[in-house]
């Protein structure tokens, strides 16, 4: 077991940063794993920019456009390339974060990161590809639509928000996927604002050598223009008193339970993201006694997970159980709340804390198993504070949080007048 | 008095039948992999689901010395668990400790193994939660894996993989403790057995588990007779009716070819030119999604990939003896519905009477045999895909499969599509909420034309016209519609 108290670097591989003159920043990360190259580009713009209305969606759909080619490259000759490095590649887009990677044999390191330095620079898609694409993003919507928890998840934010951005998923709402094909214009003005050097980090681990990466980037990316938008995301005001809400599932389905509170932004600094972060843990974790009584002796629910998602802006921390049977939902929903309500008053003993600071490290370490797994965790940090410093400072303060600080944070955030409780249920059998 | 050759004799007689894939390697992470070779087709007929049942047992519940909760308490710090995955012919538990931890989890999950507790409770928890596996993550919340379980179950059907593997509702629900304790001790054997271990762990411990799991019965091979899955005269289609907002299809038949067999990298560089999963790069992708924008991807398979919906790549040891081709057409609008049918069916027919350009197969065999590499990320995977090549018989993976390219021709690859792929009698499955409207609509037969939102280019327009109006020549009789509360019932 790894002594609590003991202050290493979680994130501990050597790595080197650089950041460009245009703002353009690059971490390198040169591993053991042979042969393999992990390369994430990270975009600094997510569902949390879309301000406008009848926009939401869009930095998702743009994820899409994105594969619609260059004068120089079109989407087959994007392939090919890829192709001809054995890469396997793909895009994802959340709140906060754009992020476009290809995992590759190291031959392609040169020619894939010219490849995409042109993409990004020079992204050139008629209106037709465009209004197709839009297409592909409606289907992306239906066969995410068959799980209940992604109606589920659309409802937690649409109540819980009033102004801030993440009141829509990154999906985005219904109505604005289906009037995406006609948003061409506002498309190149998107790109022109978001996909500019000071909102991207390049991130490279793998087999490769430093200075070589620098060097390639230097030379495909060094031209870069930097770009002059920042956009203005609105306050959520301080919610007054509970919110609920209920989703009627139109097929069967046993019921699902969300209860979320309002948490602080991201922090690495202050110790409230760390503290919500172990009490999720410690509350509804699979040695929590209410797990145990929920899921184990009662057996009344079959799923419990609760966590503070972390987010650039304030967000939710939320406590989602899947409930056997429909009478059980107000007994699981009273035992969520006063579970939560418990670390105000009690103080939770250290031996549970350090094995749940203990569970957290090991689970971190396990997953970096990896070049991609690596990569990939990177990206999440930069999304963040755009550097791997963040996870090591995060870790840093979960060393430090102590049973009082726990109490601390559950008297601040476990308040009736920030919670917002949101049930789905199936039609009622006959 | 004992002498050396007897001592000898003896070791070797006791000297347990199992297998080991030993990884030692520098990683302070441990995988363990413990595979057997039997799983759903060794399910009793009448109880359909007992392999599942079994592992999910011991995966999920407590030993004999220490109930569940306690094995949770003991994994929690050490952010460990054991994980079971079943499928027809192996199960497999797996785990990955760090080298701090790893005589705790070691032994937790040797004990996990040998001495399950076998408690009513356990049972009554891994019953609601294989009926919710089959009720909800697959029936009710899950339109893609619905359709190809049902398109699996359909393919094989009357054959020893011709149920779903988690079993039927009424099978789990009459399931008894004395069932999976007979599962337990006929399947789970040192002859059926290959432990696998990858990672930093001491010297002598592949010999310490060795001695552990001598403990398990000896037992013989549990690989039952496998007959050829029954043939189609002609096309079967299923259409599940189920509340849902879109229509998804898979279809497909068995074919002749597994990993051993001497067509399988050229009929593997044809499918990922079809098909690649989960790649823009795919031929029906293209077609599909990228010009025509009906959907979110369309892909091909020559090997079970569950879970495609939720990874790149597919977890390895699901070694099975028997493969399908399939295509999975990821939801599409329901109006559009006939027409990616079609479509789909038109670029199979393609690909049955074309095959592919020596272009095309020249740079899909030299992005396989990099692409290759990329299954092998995680230690894990490694091992995993060595204890596949040892139950297929075949060398290393990546190197079979590399070696095997640098040999492959073109002309090898149009043989392989000539002679283990077909255009006609599939099986389709589809999943819609309009079930006997679409019914009626493929016995009709009439075109289905597409509208879009921009214009296209002159070659899709035409192209369009041949598809829209492509002849089925599908009776009433081959379609059959079915409540989705009747499946897997």
């Amino acid at each position: 077991m790894l002594p609590a108290a003991e202050p290493r670097k979680i994130f501990d591989y050597p790595y080197e940063q650089h950041d460009f003159p245009n703002g353009l920043r690059l971490l390198t990360v040169p591993t053991d794993y042979p042969n393999i190259v992990a390369l994430y580009i990270v975009v600094n713009v997510g569902s949390r920019n879309e301000v406008e209305a009848g926009k939401s969606g869009f930095a998702h759909f743009f994820e899409h456009v994105m594969f619609r080619g260059t004068k120089k490259n079109s989407p087959q000759k994007w392939d090919a390339t890829m192709k001809a490095a054995g890469a396997a590649t793909n895009a994802f887009t959340s709140d906060d974060l754009t992020a476009y990677h290809a995992t590759f044999s190291k031959q392609g390191l040169a020619s894939i990161l010219e490849l995409e330095a042109d993409r990004f620079q020079n992204l050139d898609y008629s209106e037709a590809v465009f209004r197709t694409e839009a297409l592909a993003v409606n289907g992306e919507y239906n066969k995410n639509s068959a799980a209940p928890t992604q109606k589920l998840h659309e409802k937690v934010r649409e109540t819980a928000f009033d102004a801030h951005t993440y009141k829509h998923t990154t999906m985005g709402f219904l109505a604005d996927i289906k009037a995406m094909p006609d948003q061409y214009a506002y498309s190149k003005q998107f790109f022109d604002r978001f996909y500019r050097p000071e909102y991207t980090t390049i991130v490279v681990v793998g087999d490769v050598k430093a200075a070589e990466v620098k060097a390639l980037v230097e030379k495909f990316w060094g031209g870069w223009k930097r770009g002059a938008y920042a956009p203005e995301i609105p306050k959520e005001p301080v919610q007054a008193k509970e919110r609920t809400a209920h989703v009627e599932w139109p097929s069967p389905t046993v019921p699902w339970l969300s209860v979320s509170y309002k948490t602080p932004a991201y922090s690495d600094t202050e110790k409230d993201t760390a503290a919500l972060n172990l009490i999720a843990a410690l509350a509804f974790g699979p040695t929590s006694p209410t797990y145990q009584r929920l899921v184990l002796q009662e057996q009344k629910v079959d799923v419990l997970s609760g966590g503070a998602l972390q987010r650039v802006d304030p967000y939710l921390f939320t406590v989602l159980s899947r409930v056997k049977a429909e009478q059980d939902v107000e007994g699981v929903r009273e035992s969520v709340i006063a579970t939560l309500n418990g670390f105000k008053d009690t103080l939770v003993e250290r031996k549970r804390l350090d094995a749940v600071k203990n569970n957290l490290r090991y689970r971190f370490a396990q997953s970096m198993n990896n070049s991609e797994a690596i990569a990939g965790a990177l990206a999440y940090a930069v999304s963040l504070r755009r550097s791997p410093e963040t996870l090591n400072r995060l870790y840093s303060l979960y060393e430090q949080i102590t049973p009082e600080d726990l109490r601390d944070a559950a008297r601040k955030y476990f308040v009736e007048s920030g919670r917002t409780v949101v049930t789905l249920t199936g039609p009622k059998s006959k | 008095m004992k002498t050396i050759a007897t001592y000898l004799l003896l070791m070797t007689a006791t000297l347990p039948a199992m297998d080991v894939v030993a990884m030692p390697g520098q990683s302070p992470l441990i995988q363990f992999r413990f595979v057997f070779r039997t799983g759903a087709a060794n399910d009793p007929p009448e109880r359909p689901g007992t392999a599942a049942f079994t592992a999910a047992m011991l995966a999920g519940g407590g030993t004999k010395a220490l109930p569940y909760q306690q094995v949770l308490d003991a994994l929690y710090p050490m952010a460990a668990q054991v994980d079971a995955q079943v499928d027809k012919e192996m199960i497999v538990f797996s785990g990955t400790t760090h080298a701090d931890n790893l005589e705790a989890y070691y032994t937790l999950l040797r004990d996990m193994l040998l001495t399950p507790g076998w408690r009513e409770e356990d049972l009554k928890r891994i019953r609601d939660h294989q009926r919710n596996e089959v009720r909800l993550a697959l029936r009710e919340n899950n339109d893609e894996e619905l359709g190809k379980e049902v398109l699996y179950s359909l393919a094989y059907a009357g054959h020893p993989y011709g149920h779903l593997t988690l079993g039927t509702l009424r099978s789990i629900d009459a399931m008894t403790m004395g069932e999976l304790q007979a599962f337990y001790k006929a399947h789970l054997t040192q002859a059926n057995l290959t432990i696998g271990i990858a990672g930093k762990y001491p010297a002598g411990f592949v010999e310490r588990m060795k001695k552990d799991f001598s403990a398990l019965p000896a037992g013989k091979a549990s690989a039952v007779k496998l007959p050829p899955a029954a043939p189609l005269r002609e096309t079967r289609v299923t259409i599940v009716q189920k509340k849902t907002r879109a229509v998804a299809f898979s279809m497909g038949y068995p074919i002749a070819v597994t990993r051993n067999h001497p067509d399988f990298p050229a009929l593997l560089v044809a499918n990922v030119w079809f098909g690649a999963h989960r790649s823009s790069g795919g031929n029906l992708y293209q077609r599909m999604r990228e010009i025509r924008g009906l959907n979110y991807g369309d892909y091909s398979y020559i090997e079970y990939f569950p879970n495609g919906m939720f990874q790149f790549e597919p977890d390895p040891n699901h070694f099975r003896r028997s493969q399908i081709f399939q295509i999975w057409i990821r939801p599409v609008e329901p109006p559009t519905a006939h027409f990616a049918l079609r479509l789909a069916l038109f670029e199979l027919g393609r690909l049955v009477d074309k095959g592919m350009t020596e272009a095309e197969f020249e740079t899909t065999r030299d992005f396989l045999s990099l692409n290759v590499n990329l299954l092998m990320k995680t230690k894990s995977a490694e091992l995993g895909y060595a204890i596949d090549s040892k139950a297929y018989g075949i060398p290393e993976y990546t190197t079979y499969i590399q070696s095997a390219l640098k040999k492959l021709k073109y002309e090898d690859v149009q043989k392989a599509i000539r002679t283990h792929l077909r255009k006609d009698r599939l099986q389709v499955v589809a999943i819609s909420d309009h079930a006997e409207e679409l019914k009626k609509q493929l016995v009709a037969d009439e075109p289905s034309p597409m509208r879009y939102n921009a214009p296209k280019p002159g070659d899709i327009v035409e192209e369009d016209k041949i598809v829209s109006t492509l002849k089925l020549g599908w009776k009433t009789e081959q379609i059959t519609v079915v409540p989705v509360e009747t499946v897997f019932q």
